[in-house]
């Protein structure tokens, strides 16, 4: 996939305006649009059809601060797979946070608890994010493994958000 | 994501899950996790002062396919001696629940908890012999 940095005209950072990344791929989307090549040769056609898919792929994926934060380590070069084994600290407090859950699971007030404590952990690593790639230098390979820790713990705070929103459905 | 049967056998009706004091010196505990799907995997063991797993317990949060992999591994453990334990591959547990390549990597999870399981338990052991 291209950098969906590249593709949406967006600077490569962590912070976004949400606004201008929509108004972008809006624009890009209507330049895009089947309708403008009814007339154009299929090699054409195909194409812009390709690059409309790649711009609402590139969209979704920078909208989320989740697949934002994977997308500038991947431009980096980095990034983390199945054989990656996250710190026991964290491992630890996933654990004690999942048994919370499941024991709570019943009781929406103690489920919205754990869910708020959680976010409010979420937002700590977002902001540690912005700071590693948002700076006037380019992030150094310490800030980068700190970043790539910070994805990884991103992950496990978003699975545990997930199965608190289901929790709080049923 | 079509699951083999034993899988969802496994992960309907796991076996052996729980928790065993984790401050007891006859228990080893291993606690691992695969970042990229958010999985993290308790596996606790209990040893006889003869050397052999007299109960194993589990917990893990994560997919039908490690969940069904660490009940697999608790099962298996139980009467082993923690040298037959070590012995225990992914591979057996691949085999055994016909997990699909994108599955692989639970039963490597599984066999993570297990070695981390009795180097924990050796720890506590040499601890207790020095102290």
């Amino acid at each position: 996939m291209t950098d969906p940095f590249d593709l949406l005209g967006v600077a490569r950072r962590f912070s976004l305006d949400r606004a201008a990344l929509e108004q972008r791929h809006r624009d890009l989307s209507r330049t895009l649009h089947p309708d403008r090549y009814v007339q154009a040769p299929p090699g054409e056609r195909r194409m812009a059809l390709d690059r409309a898919v790649a711009v609402n792929e590139a969209f979704r994926a920078l909208r989320d601060p989740l697949t934002r934060a994977e997308a500038l380590l991947t431009a980096h070069g980095l990034s983390v797979g199945d054989a990656d084994r996250p710190s026991q600290a964290l491992l630890l407090e996933v654990m004690d946070l999942r048994e919370a859950l499941d024991e709570g699971r019943r009781t929406p007030a103690k489920v919205t608890a754990l869910l708020e404590q959680v976010r409010a952990r979420t937002k700590s690593e977002e902001n540690l994010l912005a700071a590693v790639f948002d700076g006037e230098t380019p992030p150094d390979a310490a800030a980068l493994a700190r970043a790539r820790d910070a994805l990884v713990r991103l992950k496990y705070f978003r699975r545990f958000e997930d199965e608190a929103d289901d929790a709080l459905d049923s | 994501m079509a699951y083999s049967e034993k899988v969802i056998e496994h992960a309907e009706n796991p076996r052996n899950v729980g928790t065993l004091d984790k401050e007891d010196p006859n228990v080893g505990t291993g606690l691992v996790g695969a970042p990229a799907c958010g999985d993290v995997m308790r596996l606790q063991i209990k040893v006889s002062d003869a050397g052999v797993i007299e109960d194993a317990k589990f917990k893990t949060f994560g997919c039908g396919s490690a969940i069904a992999s660490s009940s697999l591994a608790t099962e298996w453990l139980k009467g082993r001696t923690l040298e037959e334990a070590a012995t225990i591959r992914n591979t057996d547990i691949v085999k055994e629940l016909n997990l699909p390549p994108v599955k692989i990597h639970c039963s490597v999870l599984a066999e993570d908890a297990i070695k981390s399981a009795i180097e924990d338990f050796r720890k506590k052991q040499s601890a207790k012999r020095s102290s």
